[in-house]
């Protein structure tokens, strides 16, 4: 099974070895790249460093807060935009107009309005991962099939019993594919807040390290936070097998 | 009503941000009111322009690289199961790494001119092109390509009169999601890098204390994101009218 899994995925080997090589050839000084091998080893130093595993549980949790927040919200106002006809008005010309908005360039309103702590880092993520998960709320709850719902009603659940036992499971799939995007979202977002106005966390590592030129450290993050962005997308990819045998 | 959607909302949020700064009523949350002159001046004493020329042209060349071989390379993967088994797992691996955070990189190897940014801009939009291209591709029906090579069409002409326009209204998403992703990695990394552009106009702007200028070319931000997502909705519609229409891809992207 093993030997299947890495044949399919032989081309990043192959990425991978051709970087090696690449960096011990001496074609290309060690400072510019340096072998993937040492790149590795020192990510597995620096997760053993109380520095580097205290700025790494500093990203961890604005992440975290972030994107717990934009799922609760993001489902939340999706769903209940989809039950009214002013909120189906509302929702679309809304996402139109913020939807491309780089939210990145918001990031300075929110450190002059919330400090230059958490918050403003939290709410950068809020609002970047809210909308794949609540578009995917939104337009689930609406391609719901009406008459689960009138024969819910019929037997006689509430509007809002029908929102939370017919209209939510209903659009689970693709609420959770949905947050499955927020996740990376979420990381990249958070990673580029602390380098964008460093400070602490692993962007700051990062910011850090090439200003003082240690290229293997600039590496280092980087290979944590895409690492960290793939774990949360393979979780939730299983949560969502798991929970959802029945929709296949 | 859904033309003039978007300007209601438009109004709505401007009145709910001139509120919350009369209510606030500190000098790092002007109203826009009071930012309206200041961006005015901005396009008046023309300050803003070279900037602006600055970010569009690096996001303009990314774009036109990646279109060149994103298209060709998403559709050799969705036509070839070889070229799909190589392709895949790479852009599954880059798929979680932070592109604008390499840029510190890209600047060690490619210089802090303007070609480590292009390619910082490249390598972020040709993920989701590539990836649409090859989802298109693949779901092409079959009969249609039988048909055409039935009736003597060559393997390019299929490639051509067939297989890429069926793959449009995909990849013409792929596209839109690319525009979105490109602008957010274009400013993030101008305030990462902080030589020019509108990204480092925002942060210099707030560091000189000039809060109603930093929200000035936020606004131009805005409004350039808004701009150039709604004019290429219109030519995604007028290119692919016939394509039945998908409701829940609106733009989203980091």
């Amino acid at each position: 099974m093993i030997l299947r899994a890495l044949r399919s995925c032989y081309s990043v080997l192959l990425l991978l070895a051709a970087w090696e090589l690449f960096a011990r050839s001496g074609m290309v000084p060690r400072t510019l790249l340096p072998p993937v091998s040492l790149v590795l080893q020192r990510t597995a130093i620096a997760l053993a460093t109380d520095t580097f595993v205290a700025d790494l549980a500093t990203t961890l949790f604005r992440l975290l807060a972030g994107l717990a927040l934009a799922v609760g919200l993001g489902i939340a106002l999706g769903v209940i935009s989809a039950q009214t006809r002013a909120g189906r008005a509302i929702f679309e010309p809304l996402v139109r107009v913020l939807g491309p908005l780089p939210k990145i360039a918001l990031f300075p309103v929110l450190l002059l309005t919330l400090g230059f702590d958490n918050t403003p880092r939290i709410v950068l993520v809020l609002i970047d991962a809210i909308f794949p998960v609540m578009l995917a709320a939104h337009y689930a709850a609406r391609a719901v099939d009406e008459k689960l719902i009138w024969s819910a009603r019929a037997a006689g659940t509430s509007p809002t019993g029908c929102v939370l036992r017919v209209i939510l499971p209903a659009a689970m799939p693709q609420i959770l594919t949905g947050i499955r995007v927020a996740a990376v979202i979420a990381c990249v977002v958070v990673f580029l807040s602390e380098m964008v106005q460093p400070g602490d966390g692993l962007g700051d590592q990062m910011i850090r390290a090439a200003r003082a030129f240690r290229s293997v450290d600039m590496f280092v993050p980087i290979v944590v936070i895409s690492g960290l962005g793939f774990i949360l997308d393979t979780l939730l990819a299983l949560v969502r097998r798991r929970a959802l045998g029945w929709a296949g | 009503m859904i033309r003039f959607g978007p300007l209601i909302v438009l109004a709505a949020l401007l009145a709910l941000w001139q509120a919350a700064g009369m209510a606030m009523r500190v000098e790092t949350l002007p109203t826009p009111l009071a930012v309206l002159p200041e961006l005015w001046a901005l396009f008046a004493s023309g300050e803003i322009w070279g900037d602006l020329r600055a970010s569009l042209y690096r996001l303009a060349a990314g774009f036109v690289l990646a279109l060149a071989t994103g298209v060709p390379l998403g559709i050799l993967c969705g036509r070839s199961a070889a070229v799909r088994g190589f392709v895949s797992p790479l852009l599954a691996l880059f798929y979680p790494v932070p592109k604008a955070a390499l840029i510190p990189i890209l600047m060690l190897w490619l210089g802090a001119g303007d070609l480590s940014k292009i390619t910082i801009i490249y390598l972020s939009v040709t993920l989701p092109i590539v990836y649409h291209g090859q989802q298109g591709a693949a779901a092409v029906e079959e009969k249609l390509v039988w048909s055409a090579r039935a009736m003597g069409t060559g393997r390019a002409g299929v490639l051509l009169r067939i297989i890429l326009p069926a793959s449009l209204p995909e990849l013409l998403l792929g596209v839109r999601v690319a525009i979105v992703i490109g602008l957010i990695v274009m400013i993030s990394s101008e305030m990462i890098v902080r030589q020019n552009g509108l990204g480092y106009d925002i942060f210099n702007a707030m560091d000189m204390a000039q809060y109603r200028l930093t929200y000035a070319v936020i606004v131009v931000v805005a409004v350039l994101g808004f701009v150039l997502d709604a004019t290429f909705e219109r030519l995604r519609r007028r290119l692919t009218f016939w394509a039945p229409e998908r409701q829940d891809q609106l733009p989203t992207g980091a």
